[in-house]
């Protein structure tokens, strides 16, 4: 599963998810991409079990991008323990996930191929998504 | 070239002023370059994406009429909301038709690799637009390179490209444009549950904390 391999601190604050990607919220290598229209935390096996899907769809076609990385850490308090006592121990890796972010990226593929393991891969997320491509945006 | 667009001056400002000419179908917008003062303007949306939807896309040439004269402009840069793909705002510079100028040409690619075709390999395009130099009126579309010479591994560079007359190419010679790759095989084995459980702690190890390494080290130092 994807995690750091070193980090400044062992535990971090849960921060708030307010406002849109600035970040991040363009195709970069790929032609197509998956792109957020939610915020969430993406957990490291969400991202995992999208990545698995989509490579196993595209079989051995292509190049898949992964465009997040879950680099903070929760903490969990084990079962059955009062409260205090200090904070909880990492039990998981996520990645902060604004609207507009891109999770995946295709290359190599053709766009209904494409379009399908995306498709396959966003029920794989917690979040409502959309598929991109460069060849076609219409804008409002 | 003879595409004319009319706008009007623009002396309302800010979140609430923009959003209000947002929602009245226009955009807001910002004339500047050759030494001329900036000039916020307000245009009609439907023009920019017409010429944004035009073959020459964001290297169009246009004459944008205001105060009774007509200048040469171009798209310097568009905002767009993301997600929800709206037109938030232009930039346009002004341009000088006896001056060269640097601009951000598309490229595509013609005909089908040989390493796509026989060898199993697919196509990484890796860099889509190639930086060039050129007069105004010289502004090519886009660069086609044909790959269908290319073999596995092979790729094709910037110093490959022809450029068109009159057109200088100033990106970087070694910038690799395509490449054909041969595509990753995901070694999907079956494990035994077992294996499985074995696992599990694995992905619960702690990744290295990089305060403890340096206070370790500071330890080190001063027994030394």
């Amino acid at each position: 599963m994807l995690m750091p391999k070193k980090v400044k601190f062992r535990k971090s604050q849960r921060g708030r998810m307010r406002g849109k990607a600035r970040r991040g919220n363009t195709l970069s290598s790929g032609e197509f991409g998956l792109q957020a229209l939610e915020p969430c935390w993406l957990t490291a096996r969400q991202l995992e079990a999208g990545r698995i899907t989509i490579t196993r769809f595209i079989k051995r076609r292509g190049k898949l991008w992964l465009r997040a990385f879950p680099w903070k850490p929760v903490t969990k308090k084990p079962t059955e323990v009062r409260m205090g006592k200090g904070k909880g121990d990492p039990e998981f890796w996520v990645d902060v996930v604004r609207p507009g972010r891109i999770i995946y990226e295709l290359e190599g593929v053709t766009e209904e191929v494409a379009r399908e393991a995306m498709r396959l891969a966003s029920h794989k997320l917690p979040i409502k998504t959309r598929f991109i491509s460069r060849e076609y945006r219409e804008l409002r | 070239m003879s595409l004319v667009i009319k706008s009007e001056k623009r002396d309302i400002f800010g979140k609430n002023a923009s959003r209000r000419i947002r929602r009245a179908g226009m955009v807001p917008a910002i004339l500047y370059g050759e030494g001329a003062a900036s000039v916020p303007l307000i245009l009609d949306k439907k023009d920019i994406i017409r010429i944004l939807k035009s073959e020459t896309g964001e290297n169009t040439i246009f004459k944008i009429a205001f105060d009774g004269e007509e200048k040469d402009v171009m798209i310097k840069d568009l905002q767009i909301d993301q997600t929800s793909d709206e037109l938030l705002h232009a930039d346009l510079i002004q341009i000088a038709m006896d001056k060269e100028i640097r601009v951000a040409i598309p490229i595509e690619l013609a005909g089908e690799a040989i390493g796509v075709k026989t060898e199993g390999g697919f196509v990484d395009f890796m860099t889509r637009e190639v930086e060039i130099e050129c007069f105004p009126a010289n502004i090519p579309e886009h660069i086609t390179i044909d790959i269908s010479a290319l073999h596995l591994h092979q790729s094709m560079k910037i110093a490959d490209i022809v450029p068109p007359e009159g057109v200088k190419l100033i990106s970087e010679p070694n910038t690799v444009i395509v490449l054909i790759q041969v595509p990753h095989e995901e070694k999907v084995e079956a494990k035994p549950e077992e294996e499985v459980v074995a696992e599990a702690p694995v992905e619960a190890a702690e990744p290295e904390v990089i305060k403890k390494e340096r206070k370790k080290e500071e330890e080190e130092k001063e027994e030394k």
